[in-house]
């Protein structure tokens, strides 16, 4: 019984109790209590914490600051760089798709030699459609030539000085095009007007035309090559008592924002008023 | 002659800005025109001299550069100064009102001298269509326009032609 002396006891008490801890423990028996004594700690190593890191961010704080104003003022120049980069870039690619466009229209009509002219201006009579090129004789370009751009017809030169040239507009009130519908045709007269409406004159009664046709130059009367695409046929118009139908014509340039144009060197205007006879 | 460089410097920024930017700028399908605007500034300006000079030279340099003919702008800016010169001894205690009126009554001369010029060139103008799509909307951008240019001309005028003062 000597084994059983207080010691020893004590020492079987305290594994005892501590198995059966462990065992609760293990078993989730103590989690209620965990919880109950671990509540409050959690809660005042929070507060300290949030205090603490206050009071960092106080001290700390002012430096960054005026890092990030640095840094912001840093992005910000870069951006201000990049955006002007970028501005360049696109008025670049606007050009560049403003020349392949002439390109290809020089390639799809190689009958035709073509001088690409920049527009520099708009006639400042608000009852005229004329526009100002910075192409003159010094580059050859005459009075008569016919300009164009990848779309279409524009007009033809006007006036011509050494380094500067007038276009008139097809949709002048004073222009007349020589025109066929291509689906029809048939021949017909293309007015302008003063508000830059384009109609078609001239049109004989019996000829069907519909909305949808094809505006080209006819050739006739040698002011401008045949073939040349203008537009389409909006809607058409009869009269009683009439000896022709008109119709309205939407054209195929936008004439509001042409920025280059190509005037076609080797096309020699024809002055036929001699041949015409005196009424 | 400092006046004349200022004049002849301004006619050509003037001509320049019109052809290039506000002839882009059109309301239905009238515009403005500065150089109109800037005549009826200029001759509103009491100290001003030599008016008709630089009227005719901008007659002659818009004639030179505009499919109309000849002769029309040259008698219709000649016609707008004659008006600003007889409004100005009118309404000279209110030179703003008297740009507008001048503004104005310049404007539907300017149109009517270009209509009668088209007109007897051959140009079918139809004086009703002319009206509505034209003048009133370039007169409404001349009376917008207006103020600016004359700010501009006046406070030019005030640096060519200091006001002496008598001691």
């Amino acid at each position: 019984m000597k084994f059983l002396n207080s010691k020893n006891i004590q020492t079987i008490v305290l594994v005892v109790v501590v198995s059966g801890l462990l065992f609760l423990a293990l078993s989730g028996y103590l989690t209620p209590v965990f919880n109950l004594s671990l509540n409050p700690l959690i809660s005042l190593q929070s507060w300290l914490s949030v205090r603490y890191l206050s009071a960092r961010d106080f001290l700390t704080t002012p430096r960054e600051v005026t890092q990030l104003q640095e840094q912001n003022a840093s992005l910000e120049s870069r951006v201000t760089q990049l955006q002007t980069q970028l501005i360049e870039m696109e008025e670049l690619l606007g050009e560049a798709q403003v020349c392949f466009a002439l390109l290809e229209f020089g390639r799809t009509n190689p009958q035709y030699d073509y001088t690409a002219a920049t527009v520099i201006g708009r006639e400042i009579s608000p009852f005229l459609q004329y526009i100002i090129i910075d192409k003159g004789t010094q580059d050859g370009i005459f009075y008569g030539m016919p300009v164009v751009t990848q779309q279409g017809l524009v007009g033809r030169i006007d006036a011509v000085i050494a380094n500067a040239a007038r276009v008139k507009l097809i949709t002048d009130s004073t222009s007349l095009v020589n025109v066929r519908l291509q689906s029809a045709d048939v021949e017909a007269q293309l007015l302008g007007s003063l508000t830059g409406d384009l109609s078609l004159d001239m049109l004989p009664l019996e000829q069907n035309v519909e909305p949808g046709d094809v505006v080209l130059t006819s050739g006739l009367g040698g002011n401008y090559p045949p073939n040349i695409f203008i537009g389409q046929v909006l809607s058409t118009q009869r009269r009683e008592n009439a000896l022709f139908q008109t119709a309205s014509v939407q054209p195929i340039v936008d004439f509001t924002s042409i920025n280059a144009v190509l005037v076609v060197n080797n096309f020699s205007a024809v002055d036929i008023s001699p041949l015409i006879p005196e009424q | 002659m400092v006046a004349h460089l200022v004049c002849i410097l301004l006619l050509v920024v003037f001509y320049i800005l019109q052809s290039a930017v506000f002839s882009r700028i059109v309301l239905i399908s009238g515009t403005t025109d500065l150089i109109l605007l800037f005549l009826v500034a200029w001759a509103l300006q009491e100290r001003v001299r030599n008016t008709w000079i630089w009227t005719i030279v901008a007659g002659f340099l818009i004639s030179l550069v505009s499919a109309m003919p000849f002769y029309a702008p040259l008698i219709a800016y000649i016609g707008v100064v004659a008006i600003s010169k007889l409004v100005q001894s009118r309404v000279w205690r209110i030179p703003i009102l008297a740009m507008f009126i001048v503004t104005l009554l310049g404007t539907f001369f300017q149109h009517l001298v270009y209509i009668l010029a088209l007109q007897i060139n051959g140009a079918p103008v139809a004086w009703l269509e002319s009206f509505d799509l034209i003048i009133l909307p370039s007169v409404l951008l001349n009376l917008i326009f207006s103020l600016p240019i004359y700010a501009v001309v006046n406070d030019l005028v005030g640096r060519i032609y200091p006001i002496e003062v008598e001691l």
